[in-house]
């Protein structure tokens, strides 16, 4: 199977590099929102594991996923999620500290002082994270096969390094993680998650992008070129009930956008026929006030690929 | 150019009257905030020359200016790709105040990158002032610290906005027909 975790400091765009390195290996992309979803998936959104237990927990879902995908992981400490895991590539991505308070100073709005002050707090949170996981507060470079330092290298040019590297270390030419390889490996995990009273249910799976209609995949690519990262339809709200809570109408906004907490919702149908829709958001909206959406109507749609020189390909829509 | 409305346009948006005076009134706001301070203006090519120009030359305190351009989208061939920097800064950023100055802002998409890109470089501090603000269609959240208008969602063009690189020249802003 091919494995690469990609981990960085707040702020080195590690995230970034992840990605870009699952787009030119055709690798799917697990990160640490991704993951989350997955570890409340498999085990309830309120499950309450304990700290401890996250890094077999993890490790348990990857390694069945592992199965069927090869996979960039891209979540704090993902290089310690295991131990002789076969042709596994451990990539750290550090950044001199001027870049990341910069990183920081455009993610959240801040002058150079205070996104400075910020990088402080996040990286102490970090460490604490880590400690509370793993056990341990820093990663010595002995637990990474490459490190890059993106003070030169642009998050391209270290994505095309490491496909690179996958290639020569043969990643590629691997297959997927052998079942009899994965139940060892879930066989020691279980062990683990048992100290902790854990059961996984095994029901966490990866969800392959199959866009419904072809603006979506226009949209999907005009993110993909402004760097943005996305995911197709991961979440689901629940907005009518029957009298015993069964939930009866759900909306799925069509992409979420990680970096930004924020769900857009394209709607390439004519303005006429948006009034059901319109309906369904605006209950979704009182329902979840805290879901950050953004709806794209047609015109809105129609605007942007203009903009972007697209319209005769949106013409074909 | 031609005091003659092109056929393609609706509606013009803001003369040019208009457009003097408002940029006026950010320059002040500009020259009173950057005072005593290591301004730079950055312009994207090739939307914001107009703009730019005309900006920096209400300004009342000293400036610098720089242009970058970023490559495009609609130039891509076969898969998009990745949106780069075309043409870079001539000079470094590093320990001066930084104003991105750009024709328009509406997903945020470009900024954001250009931001991401130039933050990289030391800048002491770093921001947007834009002609035209199409906040309806913003999905990433930029610091536009200066605007001169907010526009509803519709095409605009003029004073340094295009379509398909026309009408960059007219003096004023307008609404294209639509398609």
């Amino acid at each position: 199977m091919g494995l690469i975790t990609v981990s960085g400091e707040p702020g080195s765009h590690h995230e970034e590099v992840a990605r870009l390195t699952a787009q030119r290996l055709q690798f799917e992309l697990v990160n640490d929102s991704r993951l989350s979803a997955m570890i409340a998936e498999e085990f309830g959104a309120d499950a309450g594991l304990p700290d401890r237990a996250w890094r077999h927990v993890a490790a348990h879902i990857l390694a069945r996923l592992a199965t069927e995908h090869h996979l960039v992981v891209a979540a704090p400490g993902a290089e310690l999620l295991f131990r002789n895991f076969p042709n596994w590539l451990r990539v750290e991505v550090v950044a001199p500290e001027p870049r990341r308070v910069g990183a920081l100073m455009i993610d959240r709005g801040l002058e150079r002082a205070a996104a400075r002050q910020s990088l402080g707090e996040l990286e102490t949170a970090r460490r604490q994270e880590r400690k509370r996981r793993f056990g341990r507060v820093t990663a010595p470079a002995t637990l990474f096969d490459i490190t890059l330092n993106s003070e030169a290298l642009d998050s391209e040019q270290m994505a095309a390094l490491l496909e690179e590297a996958a290639r020569i270390r043969g990643v590629l030419e691997q297959g997927l993680l052998s079942s009899s390889a994965a139940a060892q490996i879930q066989f020691q995990i279980r062990l683990q998650l048992a100290r902790h009273g854990i059961a996984p249910a095994g029901k966490a799976s990866l969800k392959r992008n199959q866009f419904s209609h072809p603006s979506e995949e226009i949209f999907a690519n005009l993110l993909d070129f402004y760097r943005i990262a996305w995911e197709y339809e991961p979440h689901s709200f629940p907005i009518q009930w029957d009298r015993e809570g069964k939930v009866l109408e759900a909306f799925t906004p069509d992409f979420y956008l990680p970096e930004f907490d924020m769900h857009v919702e394209l709607t390439t149908m004519k303005q006429s026929l948006v009034t059901r829709k319109n309906h369904k958001i605006k209950l979704l909206k009182t329902i979840y006030p805290q879901v950050n959406i953004q709806v794209f109507y047609q015109k809105d749609f129609q605007n942007l690929i203009f903009k972007h020189g697209l319209a005769e390909r949106a013409a074909q829509l | 150019m031609s005091s003659q409305q092109p056929p393609i346009l609706e509606r013009i948006l803001f003369t040019e009257e208009q457009i003097q005076q408002r940029i006026k009134e950010v320059a002040a706001e500009i020259s009173e905030k950057y005072r005593d301070r290591n301004l730079k203006l950055i312009g994207v090519l090739k939307g914001s020359v107009f703009f730019l120009t005309a900006l920096a030359r209400e300004i009342s305190i000293p400036v610098k200016i720089d242009f970058l351009a970023i490559s495009s989208f609609a130039n891509s061939v076969g898969t998009p790709g990745l949106v780069r920097i075309a043409k870079d800064l001539d000079e470094g950023i590093e320990g001066e105040d930084v104003l991105l100055v750009e024709d328009i802002v509406d997903t945020g998409f470009t900024s954001r990158y250009l931001l991401q890109t130039l933050a990289g470089r030391g800048p002491n501090s770093l921001a947007i002032c834009t002609l035209l603000d199409r906040t309806p269609r913003r999905i990433v959240q930029v610091p536009v610290e200066f605007r001169c208008f907010e526009i509803p969602d519709r095409f605009v063009i003029g004073f340094g906005l295009d379509y398909k690189q026309l009408y960059r020249n007219l003096g004023y802003i307008a609404v294209m027909k639509p398609a």
